[in-house]
């Protein structure tokens, strides 16, 4: 397994782990260290409707679990295709996020940004080894 | 014979291309970084057009008008809402009896002006209170222009007095909206936040009951007028009143609880008694 590849798993199983420390908190009713004044605010994100996946009680950092678990399979697995799919579905998700963050609720969640943070360097590593094997 | 001509003497080779160099590798993932950056720009913009606007402070009559609208809400209106889509967020507490200046159990309220959440459980808690008592003093207010869900439409405490011949009430708006030092908490006040609640908006009702928190989110009455609102309040259908008169039949359920079921015009609805079994 190349250095690249290696980041990749180890930023998959980082950000497993703030997905399920986030999901952990979502069921026992708890907001993570973070300001509660201001555009940076926890608890405005993570208390908002836009937590959970729609309809449903199921947290949204619950999908990030199931992101992050399969990301890093895909990339110990070595299946490319599969793998640069997975990013751009990640970083799709992501962006849609982020723009729920600021321009709906106004505020930004630390804990939520580390783990979107994770998901776009997987896809920046994907994109390098897609850009390296094409030429 | 051969094909191949043979090279004339004097002719020019075909120019050989020079080799480039490929790309840099770092080009591709920093034209991605680039480009959502301007995303993350254009996110930044789309949400400075499209925040509210502080809206203009209703007059005094307009303000009268929309406490009398509030503070008057039939009972009717009370029991076609239920707990509407209110979070019941009210926790029982065991703690000697909170008693006010009058001797009556207590609600105690502590909050601040720029808190958005504060403002959205100001309405829900006017609206209950007003069941039990009158209220004077009160002013229009919004939440601060720079915090999560901006300028949202409320009341202040601030200068409000509260009289009623079962409860007593008590409030503490810490921060202005501009989150300068505005009330101090009493040491009792900090005591009980402390041990029950942690953040604001708390209450505490007579130490029976206690919740910290909004029960609705405060972006249902974005962009609203006072007016406006409080018209929409008497349509039980409305998203607004499920939530906030909701609230206000937790609200209500409680202080029946913590008061003896008193007055029995208000705790004795089977609307109030079912919340008042899910109090526990």
């Amino acid at each position: 397994m190349d250095r690249l590849r290696l980041v990749a798993v180890v930023a998959g199983l980082a950000g497993l782990a703030l997905s399920v420390y986030l999901t952990v908190l979502h069921y026992q009713g708890v907001v993570p260290a973070c300001p509660t004044t201001g555009p940076i605010n926890c608890d405005a994100v993570l208390s908002s409707r836009y937590a959970v996946v729609a309809a449903t009680s199921v947290p949204t950092s619950a999908l990030g679990i199931v992101w992050f678990a399969v990301s890093a399979a895909l990339w110990i697995a070595g299946w490319r295709r599969a793998t640069y799919a997975w990013s751009a579905i990640g970083l799709a998700s992501v962006t849609v996020l982020v723009f729920t963050e600021i321009v709906v609720l106004g505020a930004v969640c630390v804990w939520c940004t580390a783990v979107h943070i994770l998901v776009l360097a997987q896809f920046l590593i994907a994109v390098t080894i897609w850009d390296r094997e094409r030429r | 014979m051969s094909s191949r001509r043979p090279a004339r003497k004097g002719a020019t080779r075909a120019p050989v291309r020079k080799p480039v160099a490929g790309t840099p590798s770092w080009v591709m993932p920093a034209a991605v970084v680039a480009g959502l950056a301007v995303l993350v720009a254009a996110f930044l913009v789309i949400r400075w057009y499209t925040t509210p606007l502080p809206p203009k402070a209703p007059s005094q009559d307009t303000t009268a008008q929309v406490i009398s609208i509030i503070t008057s809400l039939p009972s009717s209106e009370f029991d076609a809402v239920g707990q509407g889509t209110a979070n019941n967020l009210v926790k029982p507490i065991s703690g000697s009896t909170l008693t006010g200046a009058s001797g009556r159990p207590e609600v105690v309220y502590i909050g601040a002006e720029y808190c958005p959440y504060c403002a959205a459980q100001r309405w829900p808690l006017i609206i209950a209170l007003s069941r039990f008592g009158t209220f004077s003093g009160l002013q229009t207010t919004t939440s601060s222009s720079t915090d999560v869900y901006p300028n949202t439409i409320t009341f202040t405490f601030r200068s409000a007095t509260y009289t009623s011949q079962y409860i007593d009430f008590h409030s503490v708006e810490t921060l202005d909206r501009d989150q300068n030092k505005l009330q101090t908490p009493s040491s009792t006040d900090q005591q009980l936040i402390a041990r029950y609640g942690g953040s604001i908006p708390f209450l505490d009702f007579g130490n029976h009951y206690a919740s910290t928190g909004a029960y609705y989110l405060p972006d249902i009455i974005s962009g609203m007028s006072w007016l406006a609102l409080a018209d929409t309040l008497k349509q039980p259908d409305s998203a607004q009143a499920r939530a906030i008169i909701g609230s206000a039949n937790l609200m209500t359920a409680a202080i029946c609880k913590m008061n003896g079921d008193q007055p029995a015009s208000v705790c004795s609805s089977a609307t109030i008694q079912n919340l008042e079994k899910n109090l526990k």
